[in-house]
């Protein structure tokens, strides 16, 4: 190690500065290669715009755009976190959240209360951490529920603790700051080049701004590898709990801590490194460069050295103990693939039941190559579905929803009975009670249900109108299987004046609504919402 | 020529007096402040004893010794004024409820009650943050005390009054002993 704690702690930065003279050389180089680019598309003389006046004018004008770009891109940079995240609030409520508000309260009595710190919760099994500081002076530190959890209250507090050092310190605002530079537009970059035609992403503009973009993040990275060990000294002087931080480090370094898709460069704030990469765990000047984050292994031996006591002795602490009722500890583990189509894990099965985003639709993967929806696997089944219905106390019916093949729930849908999946939303209802179902539709729907009614309607039309208006020609294998004679089931338009597709068995006479389409149908009806094949657009 | 000189060492003695005193100031107020913000979880300690108290007495019946210990420390440390006094009857307090706690291990019915628990986990956070602000205290006193003693700021520190040395808010004696557990399984 080349320098000590208290060397670390005493090396005060002032980096935002060095970021502001980055950006404003970036403008400036941007406007000067425009400019001779358009000279030279003009034919004009070499040299008609190397002279003082020209100089000043770009100089004030990159000048002007990187103080805007300055102040506007570090204004709502927690905002930013929180929507992208999916941060909420503590439930003062909740014992452990309740223990993660009084924790951050502790933290701040040992800080002197010098800066006002909030706290969010991120909903995600992984463990993190990472703490955001935007120019107006708001301070919040972000914790997983999966940190929350599986972390003792010392090890917790040690954790809030690095994080607030890196609020206190002004570190965290340096890091922000550089990250809502150069990150934010990276991640819409990023998001840009997805959605654009490929022409695009050859032309000359792009690549630049592209290649501008890269070399900044590099800078970024190049500079802000020891904040993580100066943030661990710190977290020591406020706790006195060395042993504490290297436990909390270790049983994170032990598990999975992505935290979900955040976006390009904001990986930096965290406190290790969600992206695992080989550097991280390397020294030298390459790693140095590239990396944002030291070695945890280094990280959590200078801890163990300040407890005095061993690195293998804190490993041994973290060990995940045997499990005492005799469960095997070959146990079977999935993964499975989020809403935001990452995938998460590995889980056991009481970890799969747990997770508030798993349906029977959900792509599981055993760690091999074959991956299959959740409901085709029937240990899943089993143990996190019929507990689920279990737990909720619902009284499942003969009936398997077509979708999820999961047993349907008798309910009260309008004062009459239908059968609902618990899971996917979907309804089974016999024929005869569509008429009254429909009758008795409420005039007042929800914007998105009619935002989609009209959708739907629109797409239809243009479909019937381009083909037959005959029931939709399917393979037979696409067609769902009747929930009450287990036959394939017909997909057809509801009527031709209300184009939902449903699915209608024609030997038992019931007919499967898929989530939203029975409100959407009801909606169109009561809303007089009826295609106009003369009217292109027939709901306005 | 000398005169400038003299002029200059006037000066710079001034700029040093001006300085330190200003710097003595404020780390004296600082110390007063964490003083104060130990008062402020002090206090919230004691509001939540009888609480604490209040829940774990019904089932608690036989342990009614260990509950008037808790009950007479906190009376004690309340009418306590000045930081040795202080120290002293709330490090009394400290081990009266440690006392109540290990001894509360043994009524499972008590860990089950969500109350106690709440109650339990605040109890804890304010025994964490009176550490805490003991802790941001005593630092700040460290730095005060060394300002003060350095030289040459000692001979500015005996010329005027004002600054005295303030008192380490320091764990009593009891608290740094080795805790004996019986282990006699006896019948309580």
């Amino acid at each position: 190690m080349p320098f000590t704690f208290i060397e670390i702690e005493e090396q005060k930065t002032r980096r935002i500065w060095v970021f502001f003279l980055v950006l404003l050389f970036l403008y400036f180089a941007t406007l000067a290669t425009l400019l001779a680019a358009a000279s030279e598309a003009l034919s004009l003389p070499y040299g008609t715009f190397l002279n003082t006046r020209v100089l000043l004018g770009l100089s004030f004008v990159s000048l002007t755009a990187a103080t805007l770009h300055f102040c506007f891109s570090t204004m709502d940079i927690i905002r930013f976190l929180h929507d992208n995240l999916a941060a909420v609030k503590p439930d003062p409520e909740d014992g452990i959240h309740q223990q993660l508000l009084n924790i951050l309260q502790e933290i701040q009595v040992v800080t002197g209360n010098r800066k006002k710190i909030d706290c969010v919760v991120i909903p995600t099994l992984a463990m993190n951490a990472l703490a955001a500081v935007d120019l107006r002076g708001n301070a919040t530190i972000a914790i997983t529920e999966g940190l929350l959890s599986r972390l003792t209250r010392p090890q917790l507090e040690a954790v809030v603790a690095h994080e607030a050092y890196h609020i206190l310190s002004g570190d965290c605002l340096e890091a922000t700051v550089a990250a809502s530079l150069f990150g934010l537009p990276a991640s819409a970059l990023e998001k840009l080049s997805g959605t654009l035609v490929p022409d695009f992403r050859l032309s000359p503009a792009f690549l630049l701004a592209h290649l501008l973009l890269k070399l900044s993040q590099l800078l970024n990275m190049f500079i802000s590898r020891e904040r993580e060990y100066r943030a661990d000294a710190g977290a020591v002087r406020m706790t006195r709990n060395p042993l504490a931080l290297a436990e909390g480090l270790q049983r994170v370094s032990r598990s999975w801590r992505g935290i979900g898709y955040i976006g390009g460069g904001l990986e930096m704030l965290c406190m290790v490194n969600p992206r695992i990469r080989a550097t991280d765990e390397s020294e030298g000047w390459w790693a140095n460069l590239v990396s944002t984050h030291p070695p945890l292994r280094n990280r959590i031996r200078i801890l163990a050295a300040m407890a005095h006591v061993g690195l293998s002795q804190v490993i041994e602490q973290t060990a995940p103990r045997k499990r005492s009722d005799g469960g095997d500890s070959s146990e079977p583990v999935f993964y499975a693939l989020d809403p935001r189509h990452q995938w998460q894990g590995p889980f056991v099965l009481s970890e799969l039941s747990i997770l508030p985003w798993m349906s029977p639709l959900t792509w599981i993967s055993d760690g091999g190559q074959a991956v299959e929806r959740a409901w085709k696997i029937p240990r899943i089944g089993q143990a996190v579905f019929m507990q689920r219905l279990a737990q909720d106390q619902k009284q499942a019916t003969g009936f398997l929803c077509p979708s999820c093949r999961q047993p349907l729930l008798e309910i009260s849908y309008d004062r009459t009975q239908v059968y609902q999946c618990h899971f996917c939303g979907g309804v089974l209802v016999e024929n005869a009670k569509i008429a009254r179902i429909m009758a008795r539709g409420d005039a007042v729907y929800t914007d998105r249900v009619r935002a989609l009614s009209k959708t739907v309607m629109k797409e239809n039309l243009g479909k019937r109108l381009k083909g037959p208006a005959e029931p939709l020609p399917v393979e037979t294998e696409a067609l769902r299987i009747c929930p009450s004679c287990k036959n394939r089931m017909m997909r057809t338009f509801y009527s031709l004046a209300y184009l939902v597709e449903i699915d209608r068995c024609n030997y038992c006479g019931v007919t499967w609504f898929d989530p939203d389409e029975l409100e959407m149908l009801q909606c169109m009806i009561v809303n007089k919402m009826a295609a106009d094949p003369l009217e292109p657009s027939p709901v306005g | 020529m000398a005169g400038w000189i003299l002029l200059g060492i006037v000066v710079i003695a001034f700029l040093w007096f001006v300085i330190v005193y200003n710097g003595l100031v404020a780390l004296r107020n600082q110390v007063q402040n964490a003083w104060k913000q130990i008062d402020v979880q002090l206090k919230r300690r004691h509001d939540l004893i009888p609480n604490l108290v209040s829940t774990v007495k019904g089932a608690m019946e036989f342990e009614q010794d260990t509950l008037e210990k808790v009950i007479s420390a906190r009376a004690k440390a309340v009418a306590a004024t000045g930081p040795q006094d202080k120290a002293v009857s709330e490090n009394m307090l400290t081990q009266a409820l440690g006392k109540l706690f290990a001894v509360m291990e043994n009524y499972p019915q008590l860990k089950s009650n969500e109350n106690v628990m709440q109650l339990q986990e605040e109890l804890t956070s304010t025994e964490n943050r009176i550490g805490f602000a003991r802790q941001f205290y005593n630092d700040l006193v460290a730095s005060y005390r060394t300002k003060q003693q350095i030289f040459p700021n000692n001979f500015l520190v005996n010329m005027i009054r004002g600054f005295n040395p303030e008192q380490y808010f320091g764990a009593a004696q009891a608290d740094r002993a080795v805790p004996t557990a019986d282990l006699s399984l006896r019948a309580r």
